[in-house]
Formats: C-alpha cells, sequence, structure tokens
C-alpha cells in the first residue's frame, strides 16, 4: 500500500520466552582458516596436538590485517575439511575433536584493576588485536582497525537494537551479560578516550532498559546513558542507530568517526570484556533456528566452531514435505541464502532460518511509491529500476544506487512484489563494470 | 530435500496490487449505487457496456501481447502459456477504469459514443502503451475526453460544469457572480447529496468523500496529490473571488463540490500508474492538475475541464520524476517553488479576471 513501511512482523515475541539451550556436547568444533575478508590462512598447530580452551591455533590473513584463530574447546588436532561459512562460501576449517573437558589455556588469567588502569591506546588496540575480536553485529570487520582511527571520538554507541525480524540473540546477551556489556563499554571509551557513552536499545523491551540501567549504576565514574531509541527497520542500521542515539546526523556514505562517533555492536562490547578483562577471545555465542521449515524453533548457545547441523538434529530436523527449503544464515532481511546447510558457527553467525519455499509471482509496477517512500536512504528503487532496464549509467549514479544499503524493505513493502533489493545489487554491479 | 535459490529479503508484506485495486472498487461501491438509484437502467447499462469493453479489451491485449517462447508450437500450447499470463489484475485493474469512466459520461449519452470512447481508453491509451504500469495517460478520463472532442453535438449537457465552465472568456466575471442566484436554486445541501443534474457519479459529494476516506485510510491512493488539487483549486478560486468582489466561502464551496472536480481529486488524479513517484512529485502533479482545472473552469469551455486537467497535467508526470531533480525528501526549494507557483498562478487569475483594475 502507498505508504512508508517501517515494521515487519518480528516473530520475536514468541522467540523471546523460549529458553536457551546450553549446547557443549559438539564431538568436532570446526574452525575456517579462510573467510570472505580473508583470502588466505594458516595453521599453527599440528596433527594430534592438543589445544585447550583460548590457545591460538592459527590466523587469518586479510589485505591489511591479520585475524588471529583460537581453539574453543580443549582436544586434539585432527586434520581439515571443508565446510560453510556464513557468507555462503565454502572454507577450509580446522578440526578439533572435543573432549569436553573445557581446560582452560595458562594464557586465559584475568587482569586486575590496577594493571587495567595502566593501558594505554596501544595496549588496547594490541589486546584487540590478539583476542581476534571482530563486528559480531555481522560486518565481521576487525574492531581493532576501528579502534586505530585517527578522528577524536567523543561518543561511542552501543548498538544493542537488532532490528532483523526473527533474531534475538542480542537481547538475550543483553539479559544475561548486562553488566559485562557496560564493563566493556567503559574499556572501549577508554580505549578511544570518549567521555560519553550511549547504549541503544528497543523502546519495546523495557526489560532490557532495566537490566542495562541497573548495570549502568556500578560505573558511575563514568558517563554513560541507556537511550530507548524506536522500534522500527531498520533502526539498527549503523547511521539510524547514531542519530536516534545522539541525535548526530552522518550522511551516508562517511566514516562515522569523522563525526566523533564510534558504534559498537553490544556483542562486541562484551568482546571487549572478554579480552581486556579475562584474557580470553569470544568463545560463545547465542544462535536461534527459526522458521516454518524446521521441526522445533529453538534458542541456543554454543561454542564458537559448532556445527549447525547439531542444532537442526536437536529441533527435529527439517518438516517433511515436498517443498524446496530456503536456508539462510542471518536474518529474514539482509540474510545470506546457503545451498547447503553444512554451516559453521562463527562469530557472525546469530541465526539459521529455514523455510518453506513459496512462489512469489510478481506482477508489473504500478508506480505506486510505497519503495520510494519506503527506502531508509532516500532512494527511488523504482526509477533506478527503470534506468537498469535501459542500462543507463548516467541515471543509475546520479539516482545513487550505490548508497543502497540492500536493507531489503523496497522489496518487502511492493504491492507488485517486484524484486527490487536485487535490482539493486545487480545494478551496482552494472555501474561498477 | 531441495535448496531453494533466493536472494535476501525472504520475505513479503500482506499486501498485493489486488487488494489495492479491490480498495477501489469498494470506494467506488456507494457512487456505482447511488448513480444507479438515480438513473436507474440507463446507469446499468452504460456501467456494464463500459465493463465488458475496458475488460475484453484488456484481456485479448495481454493475451496477445505475451509471446510464448519459439518452442512452443502447437496452437493449443501456446493458448495455455498465454493464459497462464494473465492474472486477476487483467480484470481488477480495467474494472476500475471502467466504472470511473462510466461514471464521468452523461447518464442519456447514446451507447454508441459510450463504447467508442471505452474502446479508446483501453486500446490506445492503455494497451497501445504497454499494458498495465505503462500507459502514460488516464484512460478513463482519455476516453471521455476523446469522446468529448468527437461527438460535441451528443452531449446535451445539463451538468453544472456546463454552467459553471462553457462561458467564454468575457463572462467570467459574470458567471461567477451569478454563483449566488444559482446557489438559491441548489442549496450547498444539494450539491452536497447530490440532487443535482451532472454526470452520473459526480453528483454526490458525500459518497464521493466517503470513498475518499476509506481509500486513504487503506492506504490505497495517496491522500497527497488529492489534497494538492483541492488546495490549489481553492486558492485559484478565492482569488478569483476576491478579483470579482464575490462572496469568497460561497463561490469555493460551490466549484469544490460542484461538477467533477471532486470525484476527478479522489478517484482519478489519485491513480498511482499516471502519477509521481516521489512526494514532492504528487504535491506538484496535484498543483498543476487544481490550478489547470481552475483555469479552465475560469478561462476556457470545456465541461470536461477536470478530465483535460488530468490529461493535461499526465504529460508533466515524466518530466517531474526526471531523474535528474525527483527527490523524495522535501527540501526548502520545494516549498518555496510550490507557494511560488501557487502566488503566480494566482496573480494570473486575479488580472485575468481584472481584478487590478
Ligand atoms: S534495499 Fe536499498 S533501495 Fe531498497 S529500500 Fe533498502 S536501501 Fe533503499
Ligand atoms: S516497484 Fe513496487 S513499490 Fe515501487 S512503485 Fe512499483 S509497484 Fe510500487
Amino acid at each position: 500500500m502507498i505508504e512508508k513501511t517501517r515494521h515487519i512482523p518480528d516473530g520475536k515475541k514468541e522467540r523471546k520466552n523460549q529458553p536457551v539451550s546450553h549446547y557443549l556436547e559438539a564431538e568436532y568444533l570446526y574452525f575456517p582458516t579462510t573467510d570472505l575478508r580473508c583470502p588466505a590462512g594458516e595453521s599453527c598447530v599440528i596433527d594430534g596436538q592438543y589445544v585447550k580452551v583460548g590457545e591460538l591455533i592459527g590466523t587469518r590473513h586479510g589485505g591489511f590485517f591479520d585475524q588471529p584463530i583460537h581453539s574453543t574447546v580443549s582436544g586434539y588436532v585432527v586434520g581439515f575439511e571443508k565446510k560453510v561459512h556464513s557468507s555462503g562460501q565454502t572454507v577450509d576449517c580446522l578440526i578439533v575433536k572435543n573432549d569436553k573437558k573445557y581446560v582452560l589455556h595458562e594464557s586465559c588469567v584475568s587482569r586486575t584493576d590496577e594493571e587495567i588502569a595502566a593501558l594505554t591506546k596501544e595496549d588496547y588496540i594490541q589486546i584487540i588485536k590478539d583476542s581476534g575480536l571482530s563486528g559480531l553485529g555481522g560486518s565481521g570487520f576487525p574492531t581493532y582497525v576501528k579502534l586505530e582511527t585517527k578522528n577524536k571520538i567523543d561518543v561511542i554507541v552501543a548498538n544493542g537494537v537488532e532490528c532483523e525480524p526473527h533474531l534475538i540473540s542480542d537481547y538475550k546477551l543483553i539479559l544475561e551479560r548486562a553488566h559485562r556489556i557496560i564493563e566493556g563499554l567503559t574499556y572501549a571509551m577508554r580505549a578511544q578516550g570518549a567521555k560519553r557513552g550511549v547504549v541503544a536499545v528497543k523502546k519495546k523491551y523495557p526489560e532490557l532498559y532495566e537490566v542495562l540501567e541497573n548495570a549502568r549504576h556500578s560505573f558511575m565514574d563514568f558517563d554513560i546513558e541507556i537511550k530507548r531509541v524506536g522500534n522500527h527497520y531498520p533502526q539498527g542500521w549503523e547511521i539510524e542507530t547514531i542519530k536516534a542515539a545522539t541525535g548526530i546526523q552522518v550522511p551516508v556514505g562517511k566514516m562515522p568517526s569523522e563525526y566523533g562517533v564510534c558504534v559498537f555492536n553490544v556483542a562486541t562490547l562484551y568482546g571487549f570484556y572478554r579480552a581486556v578483562k579475562r584474557r580470553m577471545p569470544i568463545t560463545e555465542r547465542f544462535v536461534t533456528i527459526s522458521g516454518n521449515g524446521i521441526k522445533t524453533e529453538r534458542n541456543f548457545s554454543v561454542r564458537i566452531g559448532t556445527p549447525v547441523r547439531d542444532l537442526i538434529e536437536m529441533c527435529g530436523g527439517y518438516t517433511e514435505n515436498d517443498k524446496n527449503k530456503v536456508v539462510i544464515c542471518g536474518g529474514p532481511m539482509m540474510g545470506t541464502n546457503l545451498q547447503s546447510d553444512d554451516l559453521i558457527v562463527t562469530k557472525t553467525v546469530t541465526s539459521l532460518i529455514v523455510l518453506d519455499e513459496e512462489p512469489i509471482k510478481t506482477e508489473p509496477c504500478i508506480h505506486c511509491a510505497s519503495c520510494v517512500y519506503s527506502c531508509p536512504v532516500d532512494l527511488q528503487p523504482v526509477q533506478i529500476m527503470n534506468a537498469y532496464k535501459e542500462r543507463d549509467k548516467d541515471a543509475l549514479a546520479v539516482l545513487n544506487v550505490n548508497k543502497c544499503i540492500e536493507c531489503g524493505l523496497c522489496s518487502f513493502t511492493c504491492p507488485s512484489k517486484i524484486h527490487l533489493t536485487e535490482t539493486m545489487r545487480q545494478a551496482k554491479r552494472f555501474i561498477r563494470k | 530435500m531441495n535448496y531453494a535459490k533466493q536472494t535476501a529479503p525472504y520475505v513479503r508484506k500482506e499486501n498485493s496490487t489486488k487488494r489495492m485495486m479491490v480498495d477501489v472498487l469498494i470506494a467506488l461501491l456507494p457512487v456505482v449505487v447511488f448513480a444507479i438509484y438515480q438513473f436507474g437502467w440507463d446507469a446499468v447499462v452504460r456501467l456494464v457496456l463500459s465493463a465488458v469493453i475496458f475488460i475484453l479489451g484488456e484481456v485479448v491485449t495481454t493475451f496477445y501481447r505475451t509471446k510464448p517462447h519459439p518452442s512452443v508450437k502447437e496452437r493449443k500450447e501456446k493458448f495455455k502459456v498465454r493464459f497462464k499470463t494473465l492474472t486477476i489484475n487483467n480484470i481488477t485493474a480495467p474494472l476500475v477504469s471502467a466504472i470511473i469512466y462510466a461514471l464521468i459520461i452523461p447518464s442519456n449519452l447514446s451507447l454508441y459514443v459510450v463504447a467508442v470512447g471505452a474502446l479508446f481508453g483501453i486500446l490506445v491509451v492503455k494497451a497501445a502503451f504497454g499494458g498495465l504500469g505503462s500507459n502514460i495517460f488516464n484512460p478513463a478520463a482519455a476516453g471521455r475526453v476523446f469522446i468529448g472532442l468527437s461527438f460535441t453535438s451528443q452531449f446535451a449537457y445539463t451538468g453544472i460544469d456546463a454552467v459553471v465552465g462553457a462561458t467564454p472568456l468575457g463572462a467570467a466575471k459574470d458567471a461567477l457572480l451569478n454563483i449566488p442566484n444559482l446557489l438559491q436554486n441548489y442549496t450547498v445541501l444539494d450539491l452536497f447529496l447530490g440532487n443535482i443534474p451532472g454526470s452520473m457519479g459526480e453528483i454526490s459529494a458525500l459518497l464521493i468523500i466517503i470513498g475518499g476516506i476509506y481509500l486513504f485510510a487503506r492506504r490505497a491512493a495517496d491522500f497527497r496529490v488529492t489534497l494538492s488539487t483541492l488546495v490549489s483549486f481553492s486558492v485559484m478560486m478565492a482569488i478569483a473571488a476576491i478579483a470579482v468582489n464575490g462572496n469568497v466561502v460561497d463561490i469555493v464551496v460551490y466549484q469544490l463540490l460542484a461538477g467533477g472536480l471532486l470525484f476527478g481529486a479522489v478517484f482519478m488524479v489519485t491513480d498511482p500508474v499516471t502519477s509521481p513517484v516521489t512526494k514532492p512529485g504528487r504535491w506538484i502533479y496535484g498543483l498543476l492538475v487544481g490550478s489547470i482545472v481552475a483555469f479552465i473552469r475560469l478561462f476556457g469551455s470545456y465541461p470536461e475541464g477536470v478530465v483535460f486537467a488530468i490529461l493535461l497535467a499526465n504529460i508533466f508526470v515524466p518530466l517531474i520524476d526526471y531523474y535528474k531533480w525527483s527527490k523524495n525528501r522535501y527540501s526548502v526549494k520545494f516549498i518555496v517553488g510550490y507557494v511560488v507557483a501557487l502566488a503566480l498562478l494566482g496573480f494570473i487569475v486575479l488580472v485575468g479576471l481584472g481584478g487590478l483594475n
């Protein structure tokens, strides 16, 4: 219909109330040695070697950065196998056979408050670099690179919005670890020299506000504010979160750091806490298995490296009908379509959604402009589509197709069910040629 | 189990083009019922005739526009492939056009002329441009203008547009000043309820407003175009009233309620296919329609002022949507431009009616 679409039925209510199962029984854990950002990688362990929780077992090499890989269980290294990464690629994975003893590595000793107080910006960068922390909101971008910015940061925004439907992993994390998230935020503030910290959570979750507000009172030396922001999609998009949390308008395509803002996902801040205080990398994360293609929907807390097939099995497997299954890693608006369920839980895997395939029949565009009204970047998807059909490069450039964040709202809202978002992607590829 | 290939997003909103069309049909229903109540079989026959022509025209042309793959040789197979491309929208969309078309013609217009207009609307204006979603002009409006121009003598016009609109330039002032007298024949309440002569659907303002409220509440139409049309039209008429020293309220209310303006503003300019696709664009489009209707009524002599205005404004839509300046944000430039345009057009009305003398 002709209106700005901002709300998407998100199914979070049901999922929120479901308990979280801790799953520690995985027989084998898999650690990708390459991924989308890091085309090369190596392991620093040999077959048969005994490794412990938190031990360095390899490194991924990106263009201008390295990412260490840590084991999340204790056990023996037993070789390599190809598995599916959250980006949909098949990658080499180092296998560790789990002895289920969860022996902690010697390096994982907590830092005292005095030690932490003495840390300099360089120390923080090194600590975060060694912990292999990366943007856990989904970007997977190495966090230490963000810390290295030359710009002066005044305020750090903790993004706890998680606006994609179906996902509740940040929600659960805040509920269970609010205190540590705030502590992580204070480390991030110290690392960046930021005066202010703002935690953004959705208005419709007062319980999150409560726990964060309580946690905040233990850190009265820091200027931290818990901000309740809108419930709509894509409120979790960096630019909208910054706007809602601090009032600062960062133009699309600019770095937030140029405006004195730095955004971290709450899970990333939890990672700060682990790295700085505990000298530990992230070893666990929440994963939701949902969708109408799966027998029972469940939430899990699992070790990084757990094969998703184990979890699917615990959910009772797929529903049995003759429909094809759409397997999605991530949320239903922006997630990646997988052609296999042989997926490994990496740090950025938040959920697996399995849907029965329903054919979507498209109709001709009727110029209703719902897509134009709904686009959060103020693009005109219908005009971009028409320009792309004409293969008109100039028009595509003027219409700013490159600013599209692929949020999916235009496809979602179109009454003719035209797959505009896909057209945006094709148009982007086309003008890059 | 097989893996399906799809790309994000994987979910879609619960809406459809079909629902939008059906909403328009529902909104038209009270007006249709009233037309049948007022004009009886005359209305029924004309409604059915236009519906049949529009739907058949759409179905047949869509059917033959689809080119089955060259590998499909057999006639029966070809037929099947073509048949499959037809959707419910090939019925609802032309039905909307047909009903609107039937409602803007006089109830006693000869059936032959009705048919010619309908055929022109569906075949030349819609199908020739590529069918649903591709037409530049509003099919109903174009059909109406076509017969209006080709069969002028057929229109034994008793409608108020005839009184309001068919006045030569020099007499415009007298006509405007005459409105209070007219209002003694027909009260504002009559205008509102539809106790007046006119085209079938245009006469009951109340039912049109009810339909409009439904449309806007269901978001099946964009209120911006309608509002902009009515605002710009009222401004022009108010200035005209001032120019001739008339009663501003009387004249504006009379002009708003009489004739095809309200019907056009609610059901015709809101047609998304022929509207621009940005919010400012839609305001500009409404401004064009509103002021052209006012100009035709004040200075022209076409009883079909509204449909004419819509067709004229349709010409500007691709220009409004031109990618170099179309923006969905309201900019200061746009607001200033809108107000200045309104003021300029108003000034022309003022001068044209001798308000400065
Ligand atoms: S996918 Fe791109 S074009 Fe579509 S609404 Fe999102 S940002 Fe706008
Ligand atoms: S592409 Fe879809 S949403 Fe956009 S104007 Fe066309 S019909 Fe409306």
